[in-house]
């Protein structure tokens, strides 16, 4: 007890250093900063994806919620067209949206908001993450989860074994809940013995195909819990998996192992959109969560790596399993090429919309 | 004959079970001790139905459903009622397109209608209101009701309510006191289906819904696509025991009345 | 006194003494028009179903600009052509399957005593007794290669067969829901069997199965007919049982249609697949209404 407010202790006094520091400097506000009662009686709408992830996001802005006195409405899973649909119509009801990576880049300027970033502190946030219209919401990865069982003493090491269905047959399960997934497609094209280095529409194809080749018993899963599932009950021998996904599975008795050469960097983007009611209130929201505390408690709630350079969570053995912003991982890390993707995002989607639908 | 029968009858077994598999399996699920809808379940709890009664996203969208259904009900029932009654006296031909054309929101299908009262929707900005619910899904149960109170009417002989004039009633008496009791059971018939349509209806509602106002249906639908939520299980079960209470009912109050 | 004055005003007579006389022309007109008595549900139509649909057809003519493009794209593009196809086909297998398992089941409920025929119908309905949501979760408990089917297929020694995520999977959960709507139109006119007829041949000298094909058969035709052509139809249009239990070699017009227009952000194009869609529909409609019209008529004369 006198611990816990020995500790709230200090942090009402930083909090209160910081508005003091805030109100003599001109520039944004520190990352994390919550001005008490200053949103009572206003209401905001977050939008993400669910699950563990939307929880922990939730609880790394409890605090925001309890100084602030905001209202904090959730809602999901994130659908860029009722988004387009609200910005159109103008009715806006969604004031902070939580979005897979390419989005943001596509609709910038059109859904999203170019962020003002005298309002937001983005010092602490991973190098080349800040975008126009967004900023990253958490770091993670696509991994490939294997079956322990089925490849006992040979096991497939990287993506290049993902697809050699020779050496390592089995039942393949691949990201099938929406947009292109661009990593997997140029990892097919560097399967295929093809370079990435100056790709074209034309390679689209060839990856695809490699996507393809991986046969008909390939499963699509079509959300996140759907891989889960396919971890936990064993149904597909290699399973690519978000990474908050797979610690999950892992918990609850999957006999899995990820394999982590060329993990894929993935990031969700927080966003405002265009039109929001309130705008201040979704910068005060966005400045909250990027806070370190805020981070630590995300990452202590699920397993996807902070965004801010000094946060430090502390989680157990299963969870630092799976974080990836180690040095190590950092290393092994792919990251798509994300200007191609947003260059051909009508040509990659249609060509996705067709492999997803079995043609 | 005999061996045939065997064989019918196991077959029909089989198509039974086929039947209420779905319904019976999600029963045990409700009790999981696990966040999983692996099967069998691992242990027991009670934790899912304390966390649909519990939960605010489970319980107010149990809630907004209830409202919208009940109003539902009631419009849809007046209005089908008005229709199936203009129906039935009209002698020319146009009845029977009238009719056709009165039903075909049971035949348009579900995305196709969806998209369309999206889009009009958002320009009326009607996306997440209790009004928009109730329009679409009154549109949606009208042709519930009319087929059910049609039935009633088709035993119905209009000439007890020229009788009943003839004895010197007014056309709204007549109607009172001879056709809606003779119809109310189609009536009645017609505001369940009405109300099950809206308390059910899937495809529209994830359309249209928004934070504000989230249906069962869609609350179960995101839960599903979320998580392995048990809870998608417990509710389950409580409107499978709720339904088959009133279902109990009916039967106990028919078969009493009948005696007496 | 009250209770007099509670009567008239429910009797509905106008309290105002010139009322009476007032709307009793009125009153006549009402009469004679009865089809007034559907305006308030043609006009909810019409702006519920009539003015969104129009909206879809306009957009799928007028996005991004106006020509026949979408349309062009949509019969040149392979994977919409495949899965069109496969809508048609998953659609037939659920009424094939429906009306094999239907049939016998309908005949059943016509020939048993009150009580068990009570136990049949219960069956039909306790399906509805669950939200449609859930029992496509429950066929997913089912269905999956840890479920109950493959956990019992693999107890009594079977190897387990994939179901989920299979066009199989996606006929067995769509056959069950559709299957009552098979049931009871078929059941209702196997009620009004005459199955003194059957007996009649068989006393003629027919055998049973003969008896069956020429007489039985023939005369519960139309249920069998009016059973398909609704099963058929609503399969069409299904979307949620597809989505959750199908694979990519199960996706169905809807899902493209949802996903043109949710994740795709292309309204003219979804518009176009709900225009097939839409068009297909009422295409079977229109054929299959003169035939049913005209099976009713044959059976009844004989």
């Amino acid at each position: 007890m006198g611990y816990r407010s020995t500790f709230a202790g200090i942090a009402g006094a930083t909090t209160l250093a910081v508005i003091a520091a805030v109100a003599h400097a001109q520039e944004a506000p520190a990352a994390g900063t919550i001005v008490d009662g200053s949103l009572k009686g206003k209401t905001l709408t977050f939008v993400s994806y669910g699950g563990i992830y939307q929880d922990g996001q939730v609880a790394a802005l409890k605090e925001f919620v309890d100084k602030s006195g905001v209202t904090l409405l959730n809602d999901g899973p994130t659908e860029i067209a009722k988004l387009q649909a609200q910005v159109e119509s103008g009715n806006v009801t969604w004031d902070v949206v939580d979005t897979a990576d390419l989005p943001p880049y596509v609709h910038c300027g059109k859904l999203f908001q170019k962020l003002d970033l005298t309002k937001i502190d983005v010092s602490h946030i991973p190098a080349g993450q800040v975008g126009e219209c967004s900023v990253p919401a958490m770091n993670y990865g696509m991994v490939l989860m294997y079956k322990n069982d089925a490849y006992k003493d040979n096991p497939p090491k990287s993506w290049k074994d993902f697809f050699d269905t020779e050496k390592f047959p089995g039942i393949r399960a691949i990201d099938g809940s929406g947009d292109p997934i661009g990593a997997l497609i140029e990892q097919g094209i560097i399967a295929d013995g093809g370079s990435v280095e100056n790709m074209t529409p034309a390679d689209i194809d060839k990856g695809i195909a490699k996507i393809k080749a991986l046969g008909p018993d390939t499963i699509f899963w079509k959300t996140g819990a759907e891989s889960q599932q396919l971890a936990e009950s064993g149904e597909a021998d290699m399973v690519m998996m978000w990474t908050g996904r797979a610690m999950t599975a892992v918990k609850n008795g999957a006999a899995y192992t990820p394999v982590w050469q060329d993990w894929m960097v993935v990031m969700d983007q927080l966003t405002i959109p265009v039109g929001v009611k309130d705008t201040d209130a979704a910068y005060a929201l966005i400045n909250a969560y990027l806070g370190k505390q805020a981070q630590e408690i995300l990452t202590e709630q699920t397993s996807y790596s902070p965004i801010h350079n000094e946060a430090q969570p502390k989680v157990d053995a299963s969870v630092a399993a799976f974080l990836t912003n180690t040095p190590d991982r950092v290393k092994q890390g792919y990251q798509q090429n994300i200007k191609f993707w947003v260059a051909n995002f009508d040509a990659a989607s249609e060509k996705w919309t067709a492999l997803m639908a079995g043609n | 004959m005999k061996p045939f029968r065997i064989i019918l009858g196991l077959f029909c077994l089989l198509v039974a079970v086929w039947l209420i598999m779905p319904t019976l399996v999600v029963i045990p699920m409700s009790f999981n001790d696990k966040k999983s809808l692996a099967f069998p379940p691992s242990g027991f709890s009670w934790q899912w139905y304390a966390n649909f009664f519990t939960n605010p996203e489970w319980s107010n969208s149990l809630l907004n459903s209830l409202k919208v259904a009940s109003i539902v009900a009631v419009v849809a029932t007046f209005i089908g009622t008005l229709a199936a009654l203009g129906l039935s006296r009209m002698k020319h031909s146009g009845a029977g397109i009238l009719r056709a054309i009165l039903i075909t929101p049971m035949v348009v299908p579900g995305v196709v209608l969806a998209i369309g009262i999206y889009a009009v929707y958002l320009n009326y900005q009607l996306v997440g209101t209790t009004f928009g619910f109730v329009l679409a899904h009154t549109m949606l149960a009208i042709p519930f009701v009319i087929i059910a109170v049609s039935a009633s009417l088709e035993v119905f002989d209009v000439r007890l309510e020229t009788a009943a004039a003839s004895l010197g009633a007014n056309r709204f008496t007549a109607f009172r006191t001879i056709t809606l009791p003779l119809i109310a059971p189609g009536m009645l018939s017609g505001l369940l289906f009405a109300f099950v349509t809206s308390f059910d209806e899937i495809i529209v509602a994830l359309f249209i819904t928004s934070p504000y106002l989230k249906t069962l249906p869609v609350q179960i639908f995101t839960s599903i696509t979320r998580d392995a939520d048990p809870t998608v299980a417990a509710v389950g079960t409580i409107i499978f025991f709720a339904t088959s209470l009133v279902i109990a009912a009916g039967l106990i109050i028919g078969s009493k009345s009948k005696r007496s | 006194m009250n209770q007099t004055i509670d009567t008239t005003t429910a009797g509905g007579s106008d309290p105002r003494p010139a009322g009476r006389a007032a709307s009793e022309p009125r009153r006549w007109r009402l009469a004679d028009y009865p089809s007034l008595l559907t305006v308030p549900a043609i006009l909810l139509l019409i702006a519920a179903m009539a003015y969104p649909l129009l909206t879809i057809v306009l957009r799928s003519f007028s996005e991004p600009e106006w020509s026949l493009q979408n349309y062009v794209w949509f019969f040149s593009t392979p994977v919409n052509l495949t899965v069109l196809a496969r809508t048609f086909s998953i659609s037939a297998w659920v009424t094939i399957v429906c009306v094999i398992a239907a049939y016998p089941y309908a005949y059943l409920m016509t020939t048993v005593g009150p009580r068990m025929r009570l136990v049949l119908i219960m069956c039909v309905l306790v399906p509805f007794w669950v939200s449609g949501v859930v029992r496509t979760l429950a066929w997913v408990i089912l269905l999956q290669d840890s479920g109950v089917i493959n956990s019992t297929l693999k107890a009594i020694g079977f190897s387990s067969i994939r179901l989920i995520r299979t066009q199989t999977g996606v006929v067995i959960g769509m056959a069950q829901v559709l299957l009552p709507f098979m049931i009871l139109p078929l059941y209702s006119v196997m009620r009004g069997i005459d199955l003194r007829l059957v007996q009649a041949a068989r006393s003629l000298g027919a055998r049973p199965a003969l008896a069956f094909l020429q007489v039985y058969l023939p005369l519960s035709l139309p249920g069998v007919f009016a059973g398909a052509i609704i099963v058929f139809i609503l399969s069409l249009g299904f979307y949620i049982t597809p989505a959750l239990l199908g694979g990519p070699r199960s996706t169905m017009l809807s899902t493209l249609v949802q996903s043109q227009v949710l994740s795709l952000l292309n309204w003219g194009r979804g518009g176009t697949m709900g225009v097939v869609l839409l068009v297909s529909t009422f295409v079977l409609l229109a054929v299959a209404a003169p035939l049913m019209r005209q099976r009713h008529k044959q059976a009844s004369r004989s």
